[in-house]
């Protein structure tokens, strides 16, 4: 009869202890899944990581902008039993994407310098560097050719004859 | 000095046209459309006396002359004869010659490259725009 108390209290002891400290566990690493489920639906938040514990969200990483950051910051205030959020994201505004440019301003260059065999030009970033030998006669033409593509800048380090 | 200073003279021209200028800090950037080939040319000398040679690399003049959709172009090519091309590009083949100086019509525009003219024989191809010059 003793035994059996002591075992039943043992059991519930036992029982009661798992199941606290297992809920407590299993509700920060839920939380966490959840945040982090709401923010792989979010492709600007690609560069955030979430961690929780005690039921408050921590945001690390970097967004692009301002209303990212405040707009992470609310998405994840809104998982169901998260108390609060500190949010340590950094804003770093990407650099600015040229590929499409450069390639177009590629496809101009070749009919833009088709008559001025002597002269090279390259683009990066948008910008076009001219090389080569130059006629003073045509250099202008040239030029106008090249601005006319919408360059971000022109350099001319061509030999002008 | 400030590049709206030094090029002061050229701001003034493309505010009388209301063409756009923008200051990125190190290169300035001038950018619309005039009514016409003599405004375009006007601008292109102030800039090449203000900066000889084009060597600071810190304009970008990029003005077209206000062209309708269809009407009369002059061949502007420095001396030779302006290749007239099956499709809108220098890889295209050449379907015709228009002579330097001659007025030939344009029928549409395919991008601001490239033109789509018929020339005085009634051969229809596209021409370089840059050598093109809208008539009045």
């Amino acid at each position: 009869m003793k035994t059996f108390r002591l075992l039943s209290v043992f059991t519930l002891i036992l029982a009661l202890g798992v199941s606290v400290s297992s809920c407590k566990k299993v509700s920060d690493a839920d939380l966490q899944k959840n945040a982090q489920t709401v923010l792989a639906t979010m492709p600007d938040a690609a560069g955030v990581t979430v961690s929780v514990a005690d039921q408050v969200a921590t945001l690390t990483g970097t967004v692009k902008d301002d209303a990212t950051k405040a707009y992470v910051e609310s998405a994840v205030a809104g998982v169901e039993k998260i108390k609060s959020v500190v949010n340590n994201l950094e804003v770093v505004p990407p650099a600015p994407d040229y590929a499409a440019l450069d390639a177009a301003i590629n496809t101009g260059l070749t009919d833009a310098l088709k008559d001025h065999p002597k002269v090279q030009a390259t683009v990066q970033d948008g910008v076009i560097t001219l090389t080569g030998e130059v006629k003073q006669s045509e250099l202008e033409t040239i030029m106008q050719k090249l601005s006319a593509l919408n360059p971000v800048q022109i350099i001319n380090n061509a030999t002008v004859k | 000095m400030a590049l709206t200073e030094k090029y002061k003279e050229l701001i003034d021209v493309a505010g009388q046209y209301g063409v756009a200028v923008n200051d990125s800090g190190n290169v300035l950037k001038v950018d619309g459309s005039v009514p016409s080939a003599d405004v375009k040319n006007k601008m292109w000398d102030i800039y090449s006396r203000l900066d000889p040679n084009f060597r600071s690399g810190d304009l970008v003049l990029n003005v077209k002359v206000d062209a309708p959709e269809s009407g009369k172009v002059k061949v502007v090519t420095n001396e030779s004869n302006l290749n007239i091309r099956k499709g809108p590009g220098t890889d295209q083949p050449i379907v015709g010659k228009a002579a330097h100086g001659d007025v030939i019509t344009l029928v549409g525009k395919a991008n601001d490259q490239w033109w789509l003219v018929r020339d005085n024989d009634g051969e229809e191809g596209y021409c370089y725009a840059q050598y093109l010059e809208p008539v009045q």
